[in-house]
C-alpha cells in the first residue's frame, strides 16, 4: 500500500471544503479542510502536505500569500490555486509565483481531481493518477 | 409646445406643469416692449400737443384784451375831445355838432366794446358808465334843444353845464379806470407768458424722468429676475418660470425659451445621470460576477456529489446537501437583485429617506467592491439624524460612486469611512466619505466635478460619476465639497437639506399639487 496523497483545502466558502472532503477521499487522499487562512497556514507551518488547494480572494490573507508561504516552507508542494471572474490576473501572478495551475470558479469535482491527478503524477504518485482516471470514466 | 410630447406620459406631474405654467404665459395680454416705447412717446407728443393749445389759446386771449384796450383807448379820447369842444362851447361859443359826432362815437365804440367789457368790468361799473354817458347825452340833446338861442335862462344854462361836467369828468374817470384796469391784466397775462416757458421746462423734465424710470424699472426687472433665473439653473435647479406680471411681453418670451431650455436640460440630465448609471453598473458587474460564483461554485459542486454518491448517502445527508443547494440558490438570488434593484431605469420619486438606509444600500451594492479591494469599511451613522427628502436611488447612486471613487483611491488595506450626521449648514445633514488613499493633486481639485474629466485609464472611468453625482445632490438642494492631501486621502462631503419634521408624507403621494384633472397633452 502506498502512501496516501496528503491533500489541504482552504476556501472560506465552508460547503467548498464539505464537498470536496469525500470528493477527494474517494479517489485515496487524506484531506484537510479549512474555511480561514491564518489556522490552515498555522497547520501548514507544522506539516508538510503533497497538494494545497486554496482560494485567491479571502479576507485578511489572501491565496497569493499563502503560496508564498508553503513554497517557501515546502518546495516541492504542489499547490493548485481556485479563482473566481475578477481574479484571473491575481491567478496568472501566482501562476508566475510557481502555483502549479489554477482552476476557475464555479468547477465540478471532477475537474479538481483531474488537477489533482495531474499534480500527483509530477509528484510520481502513479497510483492516484490511475485511481482517479479510473475513477473519472 | 413642439417638445410637448418627448417628455412622455409617465413624468405627469412635471410635464402638467410645465403646460400650465406655459398657458399661464400665454393667457396673458400681449404688451410688447415696443408698443410701450410707443406708449412712452406718444405721451411726450401728447403733452406737448396740450402746451401748445394751451399757448394758442393764451396768445388768442391776449390778442383780444389788446383789442379792447385799443377800443378802451379810442372810447376814452372820443369822451376828452368831446369834452374839450364842449369847453370851446361855454368858452368861446363854438358850436355843438363836433360835441354830438364825437359823443355818437363814443356810444358806438362803447355798445361794439360790451360784451368784451363785460368780461372785465362788473355790472355795475358798466351801468355807471351807461348811466353817466346817458345823462350826459340827455345834457347835450337840451343844451342842442333848448339853450341855443341867446335868450335861455341862466340859471337853466347853469344847471346843463354842471351836469355836462359831472357826466364827463364821470366818464372819463370810468374810462381811465376801465383801461387801467385792462392794462393790469395784459401785463399779467404777459407775466404769464414770460413763466410759462420756465414751467414747461420743468414738467417736462419731471414728466420724462418718469417716463424713463417707468420704462427701465419694466426693462431692468424683468432683465434680473432672468439673470437670478441664469444662476438658478447653474445650480441645478430646473423649477420653471412662472408669469409674475399681468401682461406677456418679449421677456415672457424670453422667460418660454428658458423654461423649454431647463426642460431640455432636465432631460438631458436625466440620460447623464442614466448613461452613468449603466457605466457603474458595468463597475459592479464584474464584482457582482465574481462574488455570484461563491454560490454558484457551492451549487456546482454540491449537485455533482449528490449526483456522484446519491446511492451510498444516507438520508439526512442528502437532506443537508439539498438545504445547501437552496441557501445557495437565495444567496445567488439576493446578490442579482441587489443589482438589478439598482439598475433599474425607474422615474424620480421623493420620498422620506433615512441616510442610515441609503448607505447601508450603497455599501451593500459596492460589497464586492469593497471585498475585491481589501479596503477596510467603517461606516458611522449619527444617531436621531433627521430624515431626508429624495430619490433613493439617485441617491445610492451618489454613494455608490463616491464609494468607488475612494475603494479606487485606497490601496490594499486602506481604509475608508463613511459618516454621516448633522451639517454645519442650518438643517442640513451631510455624509462624509473619507479615504486615506492617493489623494487628489491640487491642479486636479478645480476640474473633477467636469463631465468627462477622469484621471482613471481609458475604459475604466467614463469621467461622469462625480459630474452626475454632483448634478444629483444640486437637484436635491444640496452641495458636494472635496478636501484632499496628496499622499494622504481626500474626503467627499455630501451636505443635503433635511426635511422639515413636521410632513404629512402618505406613502406614495408627494406634496400635494393642485392637478388640474390629468388630461391628455393638449396640443400637438
Amino acid at each position: 500500500m502506498e502512501r496516501r496523497l496528503q491533500v489541504l483545502v482552504l476556501d472560506d466558502e465552508p460547503i467548498v471544503g464539505k464537498r470536496l472532503q469525500p470528493a477527494l477521499a474517494k479517489v485515496g487522499c487524506d484531506v484537510e479542510v479549512f474555511d480561514a487562512p491564518r489556522p490552515a497556514l498555522e497547520r501548514l507551518a507544522a506539516t508538510r502536505f503533497d497538494i494545497v488547494v486554496t482560494d485567491i480572494r479571502m479576507d485578511d490573507i489572501d491565496g497569493i500569500e499563502v503560496l508564498e508561504k508553503v513554497l517557501e516552507r515546502w518546495p516541492d508542494t504542489r499547490v493548485i490555486m481556485i479563482t473566481g471572474y475578477a481574479t484571473v490576473e491575481l491567478a496568472r501572478e501566482a501562476m508566475a509565483k510557481g502555483a502549479f495551475d489554477f482552476i476557475a470558479k464555479p468547477f465540478k469535482p471532477q475537474e479538481l481531481r483531474d488537477v489533482i491527478a495531474k499534480a500527483a503524477e509530477a509528484l510520481g504518485f502513479a497510483g492516484i493518477a490511475h485511481a482517479v482516471v479510473g475513477e473519472s470514466s | 409646445m413642439a417638445t410637448e410630447h418627448d417628455e412622455g406620459v409617465p413624468a405627469a406631474p412635471a410635464a402638467l406643469d410645465a403646460v400650465s405654467v406655459e398657458r399661464a404665459f400665454w393667457d396673458r395680454p400681449s404688451i410688447g416692449i415696443r408698443a410701450r416705447l410707443v406708449l412712452g412717446f406718444l405721451s411726450f407728443v401728447g403733452f406737448a400737443v396740450v402746451v401748445i393749445i394751451g399757448a394758442w389759446v393764451l396768445l388768442a386771449r391776449l390778442e383780444d384784451r389788446l383789442r379792447f384796450l385799443e377800443a378802451v383807448d379810442r372810447y376814452t379820447m372820443e369822451i376828452q375831445q368831446t369834452r374839450r369842444f364842449e369847453k370851446n362851447y361855454f368858452l368861446h361859443g363854438a358850436n355843438l355838432q363836433d360835441m354830438q359826432d364825437h359823443l355818437a362815437e363814443a356810444r358806438r365804440l362803447l355798445v361794439a366794446a360790451e360784451p368784451d367789457a363785460a368780461k372785465v368790468l362788473t355790472a355795475t361799473e358798466l351801468g355807471r358808465m351807461r348811466r353817466h354817458l346817458d345823462g350826459y347825452e340827455s345834457a347835450l340833446a337840451r343844451l342842442v334843444a333848448g339853450a341855443a338861442g341867446p335868450g335861455a335862462a341862466p340859471a337853466e344854462r347853469s344847471a346843463i353845464e354842471a351836469a355836462l361836467r359831472d357826466n364827463g369828468s364821470q366818464m372819463v374817470a370810468v374810462a381811465l379806470e376801465l383801461a387801467d384796469k385792462e392794462r393790469a391784466s395784459v401785463n399779467r397775462t404777459l407775466a404769464l407768458f414770460k413763466r410759462l416757458p420756465v414751467v414747461f421746462l420743468v414738467l417736462l423734465l419731471a414728466f420724462s424722468v418718469i417716463v424713463a424710470d417707468v420704462l427701465a424699472r419694466q426693462m431692468v426687472r424683468p432683465l434680473g429676475r432672468l439673470m437670478k433665473t441664469t444662476e438658478r439653473i447653474a445650480g441645478g435647479d430646473f423649477t420653471p418660470l412662472t408669469p409674475s406680471r399681468w401682461y406677456r411681453d418679449e421677456f415672457s418670451n424670453l422667460g418660454l425659451a428658458l423654461n423649454t431650455m431647463m426642460r431640455e436640460l432636465a432631460h438631458r440630465q436625466e440620460v447623464l445621470v442614466q448613461s452613468h448609471k449603466l457605466s457603474a453598473i458595468g463597475t459592479l458587474t464584474a464584482g457582482v460576477a465574481h462574488e455570484l460564483n461563491n454560490p454558484m461554485n457551492n451549487i456546482t459542486l454540491t449537485a455533482e456529489m449528490l449526483r456522484e454518491d446519491y446511492a451510498t448517502l444516507s438520508d439526512a445527508q442528502r437532506l443537508e446537501m439539498v438545504e445547501d443547494l437552496v441557501t445557495q440558490v437565495a444567496r445567488a438570488q439576493r446578490i442579482v437583485r441587489n443589482l438589478l434593484d439598482f439598475a433599474r431605469e425607474s422615474e424620480i420619486t421623493t420620498e422620506r429617506l433615512d441616510l442610515g438606509d441609503v448607505l447601508r444600500a450603497a455599501t451593500g451594492l459596492a460589497a464586492n467592491q469593497i471585498k475585491l479591494s481589501g479596503a477596510k469599511i467603517a461606516v458611522e451613522v449619527a444617531e436621531n439624524l433627521p430624515a431626508i427628502h429624495g430619490d433613493r436611488q439617485a441617491l445610492s447612486q451618489v454613494f455608490v460612486n463616491l464609494l468607488i471613487n475612494a475603494l479606487d483611491a485606497v490601496r490594499k488595506g486602506g481604509r475608508v469611512t463613511i459618516t454621516a450626521g448633522p451639517a454645519r449648514e442650518a438643517a442640513c445633514v451631510q455624509v462624509v466619505i473619507a479615504d486615506d488613499g492617493c489623494g487628489i493633486p491640487a491642479h486636479v481639485l478645480p476640474k473633477i466635478f467636469d463631465p468627462f474629466f477622469t484621471t482613471k485609464s481609458k475604459g475604466k472611468g467614463t469621467g461622469l460619476g462625480l459630474s452626475v453625482s454632483l448634478g444629483i445632490v444640486r437637484q436635491h438642494g444640496g452641495d458636494i465639497r472635496v478636501e484632499s492631501e496628496p499622499g494622504h486621502g481626500s474626503s467627499f462631503t455630501v451636505v443635503l437639506p433635511a426635511a422639515m419634521v413636521p410632513r404629512v408624507d402618505p406613502a406614495g403621494s408627494g406634496p400635494p399639487t393642485p392637478t388640474p384633472a390629468s388630461r391628455p397633452v393638449p396640443r400637438a
